[in-house]
């Protein structure tokens, strides 16, 4: 692996003197340095006096390293490196000793200002104003009179004012700058600036070349395995270090100390609120303290193993860092310096660093409930084990689906309303929403924008307010009961026969949901190209060939993912059963005492779990329910647009 | 004037002209239309009109009388907590709107910019954690809520639901910012970049602007979501200070003590008439982002 290689022992012998020379080197170059320091000139700006000691190191190595160039691919690199250095810093140290220099002098004609001159000018401008301002409003006057006469339009006039006020206003500024005042404390700020920026960029190119260098030059070490990835994997960080790659390896410090000593100790059960981490998943606080809730043990135990999951990422994620980084210095590839780090971070890391904060929000707001829904499943907590209850296995699914018990025989029958809800009340919705959007848009038909507005309204109101009036207008003396008993003579019961609220649930959706489906219908109507219709109607088409053919199909097609939702959507429909008739009527014979004969499977939950406390049959009914829910909205995603024309 | 009469009277559609059936057809669409708009209109003028009449008491009742009076409002406005519930409805749907425009654009922009591992699962796993309906969770949302606040106090139970709004929301959205940004052409992208724009420039300064209706879109629905929902301020929220406009009417025709159905007519139609207002407004951005976005519930 040496360089020149024919020579191999005389080479060896020199290599291990210019280790022992370069030792010496930079010792003496640590006190030169601090000597150098100190003979600089004490007013320069600090970045200048930084830059001016890395040119004083560079030029000190540079001599050093010139004689073992062929020696060492290290020295050459080493050599190479302050060479770059000595040509570039020379000119970002001068500008900025330039410019500062210029500030300085603006300084001192600052105070040199004549306040006299400057009081002059105060008024001249005062003049220049008033004189300006005089005159756009003559100018305006002018304009006003051209618009009385006609000449011009209004939409001109305004043009023309505001161009007018623009003009003005770059006058004042230009004048403004007269003032030396002015102009002395502008030049100063922009001189500033220009310092700031300049430097930045010339680091900037300064850098990347650097890494350049980095690139070309190879690196040479003896071990030809790596060892340290292996050695350090449980250490995030420490790996990084035996690299050089430091401030990234204090990066991955804190990687360190987050397994250590806060997911680790959490999922052992220190410092946890009540729980005892993972092993609380086990126990659910049986034999414990009185206020200890097995429900907060298991949550806690989720937490934990997602804290647990999180740091077998990091360790996986370092160990692979150090790795790739090793093996490819025994290639002879430069490790990354902090600068090629952060630009590479910048470009490859960003989708991780974006992606991270909705990760955590999903991780303890969706992940970390629904995972403890599923576990509650498997337990039997009811209105008696509230506090404590413990693991029942898939009892629960059990009693469900052979139809047992206190929740089994309802679960059938809500399953079998729910379903006859979803399918007739958004096929309703679908079916209204579709023909008033087919009528609306009838060339003939007039007065569109109105229908629109008004068509638009039920989806418009807030569908909690709907609802509720509703409920309270078909309540026996509300307005609608009171209005079909007045027309046709029908005694309706809505809010306690079975059947009437069904009917009157479903056609309610039918109200609220057909707003939607012609908004949505009608942007796609209008989409669809009307040389399509000119066609089949030379064809000698007739009007239903034109919907059965044309329109329906580029509807349905473009809406189905939408209509697959709407679906989903009243499949958990809570609002409209719970607020209409809170579930009811109550058929306790049938329907024991926990549900309504219009309770959804949704509602069926809610009263389960957050009326009654029966959260271990509860939470398999919502297992249930989102697995059903999932593999239909999965249909209807696939077909979806932003699915179908995924980049990847 | 005679030469314009005459050319009233000319047939200049270049439809053909109604046949008979056709104009019978006509007015059966009008006839559907309007008996529509009327089904429409009636339940909510009967709102409007509850709301102003005062020979009403604690009841609705349809009947011939009315007086105007703004006694309902007054009702509304002293007796209840209307206000306050505004407030609360307003504060949580603004931070849900400012917290879910803040991570969806980051996520909506990395998914469709950048290649990274994991992109096609994750996608799919937010996918199907979307269909997951937020209810899902209830049970633990309490008990979170109890831990949280037992270590921070200062944790409110509005702050809970405001995180679950948002939550709830990511998965959906960033499939909706996805989709719209990648309709945007990427050489803009490139071109800012050899410019010197970093990721987050390139974003705030070329794909923000363009992709503003989508966002406006997002931030508009995160925003009327709190004043939609009924679920998870009822579970959530218990003492009727922090209530929600849709919990806090609730109460105005539940519950026995607080029966008053002219007042919640009245709470109704001032919360109804803003959102309103917006839809009608926007009707068009509205339709498009359904039609471009993906299955909204």
């Amino acid at each position: 692996m040496i360089k020149g290689g024919s020579e191999l022992i005389s080479n060896d012998i020199e290599l291990k003197k210019f280790k022992f020379e370069e030792k010496k080197f930079l010792k003496t170059l640590k006190a030169n340095k601090k000597k150098f320091k100190n003979s600089l000139d004490k007013t320069l700006p600090y970045k200048a006096k930084k830059l001016k000691v890395d040119l004083f190191l560079a030029q000190e190595k540079s001599q050093f390293y010139k004689d073992y160039v062929a020696l060492s691919y290290d020295a050459e690199f080493e050599y190479e490196q302050s060479n770059l250095l000595m040509e570039e810093l020379p000119d970002i140290i001068h500008n900025i000793i330039d410019r500062t220099l210029d500030i300085e002098k603006a300084l001192i004609e600052k105070k040199n200002i004549d306040p006299s001159r400057e009081r002059k000018f105060k008024k001249e401008f005062k003049e220049f104003k008033k004189e300006h301002k005089a005159f756009l409003k003559e100018e305006k006057r002018k304009l006003r009179e051209k618009r009385r006469k006609g000449s011009i339009s209004k939409k001109a006039q305004v043009n023309e004012i505001n161009i007018l006020k623009q003009k003005y206003k770059e006058k004042i500024i230009l004048k403004s700058y007269e003032s030396q005042r002015k102009t002395n404390k502008e030049f100063i700020k922009n001189t500033r600036h220009e310092i700031k920026e300049n430097t930045k960029i010339n680091l900037k190119i300064l850098n990347s070349n650097m890494a350049d260098i980095r690139r070309k030059i190879p690196i040479e070490v003896e071990k030809t395995k790596p060892k340290v990835a292996y050695f350090t994997f449980l250490f995030p960080g420490i790996g990084q270090m035996f690299n050089k790659q430091y401030k990234k390896g204090f990066i991955f410090l804190l990687a360190s100390l987050f397994i250590y000593l806060i997911a680790i100790p959490y999922a052992l059960g220190f410092g946890n609120y009540q729980g005892e981490g993972i092993r609380g998943l086990i126990t659910l606080a049986e034999g414990g303290r009185r206020i200890d809730k097995s429900l907060i043990f298991m949550i806690e135990g989720i937490i934990a193993i997602f804290l647990v999951i999180l740091s077998l990422f990091l360790l996986y994620f370092s160990f692979k860092d150090v790795l790739k980084v090793e093996k490819d210095t025994i290639k002879g590839v430069r490790p990354n310096n902090w600068f090629e780090t952060k630009t590479y971070l910048s470009e490859e890391g960003f989708p991780y660093v974006a992606n991270l904060p909705a990760l955590i929000v999903i991780i303890f707001m969706v992940l970390v409930p629904v995972t403890t829904t599923i576990l509650l499943s498997f337990t039997g907590m009811d209105p008696q084990h509230q506090s404590k209850f413990s693991w029942i296995g898939i009892k629960n699914y059990k009693m469900i689906f052979l139809g047992e018990g206190l929740a089994g025989s309802v679960f059938w029958l809500t399953l079998g309303w729910t379903l006859v809800w979803t399918l007739l009340a958004t096929s309703l919705a679908i079916f209204i929403g579709f023909i008033l959007a087919l009528l609306v848009n009838n060339d003939r038909v007039k007065g569109k924008t109105i229908f629109r507005t008004i068509y638009l309204l039920p989806w418009a109101v807030p569908a909690f307010i709907s609802i509720m009036f509703f409920s309270i207008m078909l309540s026996p003396n509300g307005a609608i009961s009171q209005l079909v008993n007045n027309i046709w003579g029908l005694e309706m019961s809505v809010k306690t026969n079975t059947t009437q609220t069904r009917i009157a649930l479903i056609l309610l959706q039918g109200w609220l949901g057909s707003s939607y489906i012609f908004l949505l219908s009608t942007g796609v109507l209008q989409a669809i190209p009307s040389d399509l219709y000119e066609a089949s109607e030379m064809d000698g088409a007739t009007t239903w060939q034109k919907l059965r053919h044309i329109t329906l199909p580029i509807v349905l097609f473009q809406t189905a993912p939408l209509l697959v939702g709407q679906y989903v959507f009243n499949f958990n429909n809570f609002s409209i059963i719970y607020l209409f008739n809170g579930g009811g009527p109550f058929e306790p014979s049938k329907y024991g005492n926990l549900a309504g004969s219009s309770d959804l499977l949704i509602s069926y939950i809610y009263k389960l779990t957050i009326e009654n406390q029966y959260q271990g049959i509860g939470a398999a009914i919502t297992v249930f329910v989102s697995i059903a829910v999932m593999l239909v909205s999965f249909l209807g995603y696939r077909s979806s647009k932003a699915f179908k024309e995924e980049r990847l | 004037m005679k030469l314009l009469r005459k050319k009233e009277k000319l047939y200049l559609s270049d439809k053909r002209p109604l046949s008979i059936t056709g104009k019978i057809l006509l007015v059966i669409t009008y006839i559907i239309l309007i008996s529509w708009a009327i089904a429409i209109l009636w339940p909510l003028f009967q709102m409007v009109l509850s709301a102003f009449n005062g020979k009403q008491e604690q009841y609705l009742m349809l009947n011939d009388q009315f007086t105007f009076s703004l006694k309902h409002f007054e009702y509304l406005f002293n007796n209840t907590l209307f206000l306050q519930w505004t407030k609360n409805t307003i504060l949580i749907a603004l931070a849900t709107a400012v917290l879910t425009l803040l991570i969806v654009s980051l996520t909506g922009y990395a998914y469709s910019r950048y290649r990274f591992k994991g992109k096609k699962i994750s996608l799919m796993a937010m996918m199907l954690i979307q269909a997951i309906p937020t209810f899902a969770g209830i049970t633990a949302y309490f008990t979170m809520y109890s831990v949280i606040s037992s270590i921070n106090p200062g944790f409110t139970r509005q702050m809970m639901l405001v995180l679950i709004y948002t939550g709830g929301g990511i998965a959906n959205n960033t499939f909706i910012l996805k989709g719209y940004i990648d309709s945007i052409s990427t050489e803009l992208d490139d071109a800012a970049k050899i410019d010197g724009c970093s990721n987050l420039q390139v974003y705030r300064l070329i794909i923000m602007p363009i992709a503003r209706p989508m966002l406006a879109l997002i931030a508009l629905w995160s925003f009327i979501g709190p004043f939609m929902d009924y679920l998870l301020p009822k579970v959530l929220l218990t003492s009727p200070e922090t209530y929600t406009l849709a919990a806090g009417l609730f109460t105005l025709i539940n519950d026995v003590r607080t029966l008053n159905q002219p007042a919640f007519a009245a709470g109704g139609l001032l919360t109804a008439i803003p959102v309103v207002i917006l839809f009608i407004a926007l009707q068009k951005e509205l339709v498009s982002g359904l039609a471009e976005g993906s299955v909204k519930g």
